[in-house]
């Protein structure tokens, strides 16, 4: 049979899920055999739903479905990439992320090629620090892949930080916010207003409903310790 | 330099025709020569709010290819000699639209000296809302006081910061948040979220609070803009926000359960 999805684990733990068809019922159905081979796997990952064989054909996706769809398999949908620029309205509108591709890679016009190759970045082309003045509003995403956030403002429900390294909030964090993406265990969310819809740190993840109620609303300072998420008041 | 507005919501039926029609109205009245543009192009409803909707003859679109020319397509107001008013398509298919086009009418308007041009944005976020937030200097986010509402307006407003010329160009655009069809009483009833609540989570500039009010509804029914009805509460608050877009100070009004008196109890108000 011809596969219809790869799943690839990819920078260590986030894991990428590669389309090879529009076609939601193929994409279910494969995922479910995925599940039958490894359910643990499939449980609570970070997934990012990787676009670059459809091409043109990204367009005939079904955004809402897929994020049903993904999540139903026990997957956190974290973004879009390599998708068809013209497909980027609809998914934004199904209120998927995008994630901007590497410098290196395009969006392909011709024939899809297989393999993603991720070249290293050149040194000096690294960000080590972003740091936004406005807030980071519902729909947007923020992705440092190798260095720290800080945000001077609040973020909104629906929005997304994706940091290397660690992310500071001065202001209310209200959306998802994931540090370490690369795997560093050693990266910390610190933040003025813990509201946060999802928190994550290599990988590690809580949701705003498993958070301590005393919590919520705190100026906190998030670490791993071991395997556990820690969240302490500053 | 004229200065370009867009009107805009995100979530559609919050009131931003009405708005775009009540502001447009409201600065040429202040002697500003004014152009309000329906970018809602198929579905047509400012001219009908504006009550010039038989003085349609071009449109939006035929001007963009070229089939009419501006002056022959704005239709000038009945009631100011400052405002006129470039309608939408209604037959003409979304695509026709283009940023070249756009700009062009824009660059037109200019050299004809008007000092604002409103943007009637169309809901969603798709060509139509992007087209006319993006050559803005002023967004108007209209927002109504409910969640889906507000968040989509948090939406809008990273459009604003991230996919306008303003944007592309590392400058920002002035962002006003105008909270309409605000209802004190069922926001004590806790029906509606609460003016505070709306700033809190948009942290945006508040530049006015427009009260739901019936005579919004008889206005665009006769085709006349709210902002003329001057004993409407919703007239005066669209008044009071043209006055802060100018830059005066005005206090926000209208935004308590109106105790009514002996009288109005008895004969209604
Ligand atoms: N302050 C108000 N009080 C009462 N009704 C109002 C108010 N503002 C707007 N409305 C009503 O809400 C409806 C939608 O208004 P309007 O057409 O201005 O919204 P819109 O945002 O332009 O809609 P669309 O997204 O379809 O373009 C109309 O019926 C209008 O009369
Ligand atoms: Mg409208």
């Amino acid at each position: 049979m011809e596969s219809i999805i790869d799943l690839k684990g990819e920078m260590s733990l986030l894991t990428v899920l590669v389309l090879h068809s529009t076609d939601m019922h193929a994409i279910s159905a494969a995922l479910e055999a995925k599940r039958q081979q490894a359910s643990h796997f499939l449980e609570r990952s970070p997934i990012i739903i990787d676009c670059q064989l459809l091409g043109e054909t990204g367009l005939e996706l079904d955004f809402l479905q897929l994020k049903l769809q993904v999540s139903k398999f026990g997957l956190v949908p974290v973004g879009l990439r390599n998708l068809w620029e013209e497909a980027e309205a609809k998914a934004i509108a199904a209120d998927w992320a995008l994630l901007r591709p590497s410098k290196q890679q395009t969006i392909p016009n011709t024939p899809p090629v297989t393999e993603v190759n991720l070249t290293p970045e050149q040194p000096e082309a690294i960000q080590r620090l972003l740091v936004l003045d406005r807030p980071v509003r519902s729909g947007q995403q923020v992705y440092c892949p190798y260095g720290d956030i800080v945000v001077l403002q609040h973020t909104s429900a629906g929005s997304e930080l994706l940091a290397g390294g660690s992310v500071h909030v001065y202001g209310a964090l209200r959306g998802r916010v994931l540090a370490g993406v690369q795997g560093d265990t050693q990266a910390r969310i610190f933040c003025e207003r813990l509201e946060a819809e999802l928190i994550a740190i290599a990988g590690r993840y809580r949701l705003l409903d498993e958070i301590e109620s005393n919590l919520k609303g705190q100026s906190v300072m998030i670490y791993l310790d071991q395997e556990k998420l820690k969240i302490v008041p500053i | 330099m004229s200065r370009i507005v867009v009107v805009t919501s995100g979530k559609g039926g919050v009131g931003k025709t009405t708005t775009s029609a009540a502001f447009a109205t409201g600065l040429a009245l202040k002697g500003y020569k004014t152009a309000v543009i329906d970018f809602d192009v198929g579905l047509r409803n400012l001219d009908l709010i504006m009550g010039c909707e038989r003085r349609v003859v071009y449109d939006f679109i035929n001007v963009i290819s070229g089939e009419a020319n501006i002056k022959q397509a704005l239709i000038k107001d009945k009631r100011s000699d400052n405002l006129f008013i470039l309608p939408a398509s209604q037959t003409r298919d979304k695509d026709a639209l283009t940023q070249e086009g756009v700009e062009k009418v824009l660059k037109d308007l200019a050299e004809d000296g008007f000092d604002f041009i409103i943007c009637d944005s169309p809901a969603g976020i798709e060509r139509g809302a992007a087209l006319a937030m993006h050559f803005a200097d002023d967004a108007i986010i209209v927002t109504n006081p409910e969640v889906s509402s507000v968040r989509d307006s948090d939406r809008i407003l990273g459009l604003l910061q991230s996919r306008t010329l303003k944007a592309e160009r590392g400058e920002s655009i002035r962002e006003h948040l105008l909270i309409t069809r605000y209802s004190p009483t069922r926001v004590a009833s806790g029906d509606m979220l609460a003016m505070e609540d709306i700033l809190e989570i948009l942290a945006v500039p508040l530049i006015g609070v427009i009260p739901e009010s019936g005579s919004v509804l008889q206005a665009s029914n006769s085709g006349v803009p709210v902002i003329l009805d001057k004993e409407s509460t919703a007239g005066q608050a669209y008044d009071d926000f043209v006055r802060r877009f100018l830059g005066e100070t005005v206090p926000h009004r209208f935004l308590e359960v109106e105790k009514k008196g002996l009288f109005r109890r008895l004969f209604g108000g």
